[in-house]
């Protein structure tokens, strides 16, 4: 393991006028990983990627980079490129030298630098635009300039800042899909940074869940969603039903008025904690065999699914199901055992 | 006085200066572990500091001190009264003397004698006047080009702009080259009949080339303000009944308060600090405020750098209070003092 | 009626304004001495004008000062600008004052400040220091027009060009350059107007000795008007005027 990291972030912290914006930041990035940087703005998930880019300066802790501390290094020495919010691309130079401006300054002959660029405007289905201005391009197209400008100068590592936060909602799945390919197809490693969790979700190999300039949980996908470690990560990743309860004793927990079996063990008896229960993992069943029984409040057509809010427990439940269930009939509602997710109660900043 | 010497703490406060300007560049350097683009503007750092910051700290230590670079108050009290050297000059026992012998302050030509106190009052007075008549004239004018219907306005208002950064000096020559004995205006009065006057070297000719000079700083800031009023709202209170006359004074008049200020403060500083106007169009007769300062700069026989220096600590202090004044009034600049 | 009368008005104080200045252009052709009577147009006292050497090196004095001071106030005030623009709110603000500093004194304090400051650092009055209170004066005004285009550039411009592999260097010239350039131009212009334009502070930072137009003209007319002095000041006039309209359309066509 330890010789594929590429980056490794040792006990970063900064401040910005005294407020601490990202307290001992650890995390590793292994080659041709793709990995997201999620949370909402302000939890410093921009600044780590600035830091790695070399654009600001840690307080403290080190940046190691192919095992050699970079942290003093300016940007340009860097072999890290950025894709910029809002590209950032020269005005005054058309596409292609946009794209070349990195291999000019590496002095490459002129041959090989139009050939390169080529190659790029391909890549990003660009082919033909070489001599237009920067300004005439649509947004999307400007974002595939950006790209291609920053994978031009084959970096190690693509960092990349929301890249495409200001597209609309359709060119934005279909840039989401057309980035992964282009990441599987090149083997670079993209550091990816969104407050988007369906995003994140899609592309990554490993998402970093942040907030406050702390690290909550690090993991696949699949993991942060099934297994999210707090009741924050559960929310902020996808829908979830979070419900204050009671540790009976290992594998029972009481919540909304009920005693529940579950699969986790260890937190004590008579402990609180947080009860996390995606929407879809709620069974309706009939009045007489829940686990709960309630109240539907509201039904909401959402193509795949309904969504219905039903009060049961003095709480109310997102259940999301195929089948509907009429406004004020009474149902039962059952969960698994498997997916009733235990947590320890969100105290604030004690996550870490 | 001529052969000014340089006290050895000036050497001393230059070196140390600069050495702390370079450690404190190095610091910077050295704190962001590399070049940062705030420092593109250290070179400008280091001019506004020689060029701008130790010139008025300088003013300062000269208002402050005695020829040999002692502290004192003496130039400010010579201010109130400028025979105040002459007669700290003389010795004590020879005035008591003459004290004795039944002759007066008066007689010896030693009395209090306020020639600077005199010509400040003068000089606020003619600033005043020049205010308030380029106020009287530039008001009529900014609102008649700022009206909505008047398609001419918004060229007009250039001819008013120009002036504004042309070089007083030349359109006071304009005004004197027009005022001379000879000049074109005395021309037409011999040809009409009147004959010709003495226009020049008095206190009007000074005074129309003050509002000659300053009339645009006037008219700008009003005209701006009365611009980008809404005009909507004049034709609200028409709609609930007012005349214009009404309209004018109840909604105009109060909206285009921070044109006004910026105008008067703008009109105001240049007329209270001018020389030259006084000087050419005065013919040297007539005396404000910013000839009495360079006097005592320029004026061969009599250099005194301290005094004047007080002059201006107190010049500048009456401008610091009206921009004070003028940002209660338009905290946002509406009055628009540049172009 | 009440419209005729108000044209009227403005036409008289505009008549106010541009009467003397036109007056004394016209003078300035006068083939006679005496500005009584008009005995035909002539451009002799231009002639005298050129062949006069004191104006002439004032001429020059004033060019060559307006070109050096535009020069240096532009690179340094793009500079400050540049940097000033990447501060952090607080230094920013405090730079921003001081840069006000000199726009809002009166010209005569800002010129006995530099003549106190000549006289405490013993540097002899002449042509150099006119020079630098010139650069002085022109700074603010190059800023202030840098100023705006560099707001108007996208924030991440020029850490893009660090990221691509440029310098801090080769970024400021061949990318924040290029972009403020329009703002740059202005700038230069109008530092290269001010500085052909001042009279106050030239008049307390240079000596007898070295005389540009204006402070020459001022000691001409405390002696009376010569002819040849009414064109210097007519050709000056429509030298700053065009000068003046070229700034302005420039300045405002950028907004």
């Amino acid at each position: 393991m330890e010789e594929q990291r590429l980056i490794d972030l040792e006990h970063i912290t900064k401040q910005y006028d005294g407020v601490t914006v990202l307290s001992d930041i650890n995390l590793y990035i292994r080659k041709k990983e793709f990995v997201t940087l999620l949370g909402p703005s302000g939890c410093g998930k921009t600044t780590t990627l600035r830091i790695i880019g070399g654009f600001e300066m840690a307080d403290s802790g080190r940046v190691m980079f192919d095992g050699q501390d970079i942290s003093a290094l300016p940007p340009y020495k860097r072999r890290v490129n950025t894709v910029f919010q809002k590209y950032a691309l020269f005005p005054h130079l058309n596409v292609q030298d946009n794209i070349a401006f990195g291999l000019k300054l590496k002095k490459m002959p002129k041959d090989e630098i139009a050939r390169k660029v080529d190659y790029m405007l391909d890549l990003v289905n660009m082919k033909g635009y070489g001599k237009r201005s920067v300004d005439s391009l649509s947004g999307g197209q400007q974002q595939r300039i950006a790209i291609a400008r920053s994978l031009v100068n084959e970096p190690e590592v693509l960092l990349l800042d929301e890249p495409l936060g200001a597209l609309d909602l359709k060119l934005r799945k279909e840039m989401q899909l057309e980035l992964k390919s282009m990441q599987q197809r090149l083997g670079i490693t993209f550091l990816y940074v969104t407050h988007d969790q369906e995003e994140a979700l899609t592309m990554s190999d490993t998402i970093v869940v942040m907030r406050g300039g702390h690290i909550l949980q690090i993991g696949t996908p699949k993991s942060i969603y099934d297994e999210p470690k707090n009741a924050f990560v559960a929310n902020f990743i996808g829908e979830s039903n979070i419900f204050s309860g009671t540790m009976v004793r290992d594998e029972l927990v009481h919540f909304c008025g009920t005693d529940f079996p579950c699969v986790d063990s260890g937190f004590g008896e008579d402990k609180p904690v947080d009860v996390v229960i995606r929407p879809e993992d709620i069974l309706l069943v009939g009045e007489d065999v829940g686990q709960v029984t309630g109240t539907v409040k509201s039904v909401l057509f959402k193509g795949v699914h309904y969504e219905m809010m039903i009060d049961a427990g003095h709480s109310t439940w997102k259940v999301h199901s195929t089948t509907m269930q009429p406004e004020g009939s009474r149902v039962g509602l059952a969960v698994v055992p498997f997916n009733i997710h235990i947590m320890h109660p969100m105290q604030e900043e004690s996550a870490q | 006085m001529t052969d000014f010497q340089v006290p050895i703490w000036g050497y001393w406060l230059m070196g140390i200066g600069l050495a702390a300007f370079i450690v404190m560049l190095g610091m910077y350097i050295r704190k962001n572990r590399g070049f940062k683009r705030p420092l593109f503007a250290s070179p400008y750092v280091l001019w506004l500091v020689i060029f701008t910051v130790i010139p008025c700290l300088l003013v300062a230590y000269f208002s402050f001190t005695d020829p040999a670079g002692n502290f004192t108050l003496d130039n400010f009290k010579n201010f109130w009264d400028s025979n105040f050297n002459a007669r700290k000059a003389m010795d004590q026992e020879e005035l008591n003397m003459y004290l004795s012998m039944g002759l007066t302050l008066e007689d010896l030509g030693l009395a209090r004698n306020s020639i600077n106190i005199d010509t400040l009052v003068f000089s606020l007075w003619m600033a005043f006047l020049c205010t308030a008549i380029c106020l009287l004239l530039g008001y009529p004018a900014a609102h008649i080009m700022a009206d909505r219907n008047f398609k001419l306005g918004p060229t007009l208002v250039i001819l008013f702009i120009v002036p504004m950064w042309m070089n007083f000096l030349l359109r006071t020559i304009a005004m004197m080259s027009l005022l001379e004995d000879n000049g074109l205006i005395n021309n037409v009065l011999e040809m009409v009949g009147i004959g010709r006057q003495k226009l020049l070297n008095n206190t009007a000719a000074v005074q129309l080339g003050m509002v000659y000079n300053f009339l645009p700083f006037m008219v700008f800031p009003i005209y701006n303000v009365l611009n980008k009023m809404d005009y909507k709202l004049s034709e609200a209170a028409m709609d609930l009944g007012c005349d214009h006359w009404h309209t004018f004074y109840k909604v105009t008049l109060p909206l285009s308060v921070p044109g006004v200020v910026s105008g008067i403060t703008m009109v105001f500083m240049p007329a209270v600090t001018t020389f030259y106007i006084s000087r050419l169009l005065g013919g040297g007769k007539i005396s404000l405020f910013g000839d009495l300062i360079e006097a005592k700069f320029l004026s061969t026989s009599l250099q005194e750098w301290n005094v004047g220096s007080a002059l201006s600590l107190i010049m500048m202090v009456l401008i610091l209070l009206s921009l004070g004044l003028l940002r209660r009034v338009d905290p946002e600049g509406e009055g628009g003092g540049m172009v | 009626m009440m419209k005729i009368l108000k044209r009227f008005y403005l036409g008289l104080i505009l008549l106010f304004l541009y009467v003397p200045i036109v007056v004394l252009i016209v003078q300035s052709f006068n083939a006679g001495e005496s500005r009584a009577v008009w005995e035909g147009f002539s451009l002799t006292w231009y002639g005298k004008l050129f062949n006069d050497p004191n104006i002439m090196k004032s001429l020059w004095v004033t060019v060559s000062i307006a070109v050096l001071a535009a020069l240096f106030s532009t690179i340094l005030g793009t500079l400050a600008a540049i940097g000033i623009h990447a501060m952090r709110k607080r230094p920013q603000a405090i730079m921003l004052t001081l840069n006000n500093i000199p726009m809002t004194m009166p010209d005569i304090v800002t010129g006995i400040s530099l003549m106190l400051l000549f006289i405490f650092t013993k540097v002899e009055r002449g042509y150099v220091t006119m020079l630098l209170a010139h650069i002085t004066f022109d700074v603010p005004y190059v800023i202030l027009s840098v100023m705006p285009k560099l707001k108007q550039m996208n924030k991440h411009s020029y850490e893009a060009a660090l990221d691509l592999g440029a310098t801090p260097m080769y970024a400021l010239l061949h990318v924040i350059l290029p972009e403020v350039m329009p703002g740059v131009i202005t700038g230069a212009m109008l530092a290269f107007t001010l500085s052909l334009d001042d009279f106050t502070i030239s008049y307390f930072t240079t000596s007898p000795l070295v005389q540009n137009l204006s402070t020459l003209i001022y000691s001409q007319a405390r002696k009376g008007i010569k002819p040849t002095m009414n064109a210097l000041s007519a050709l000056m006039f429509v030298v700053l005027l065009l000068l003046l309209l070229l700034v302005n359309k420039r300045s405002s066509k950028q907004e």
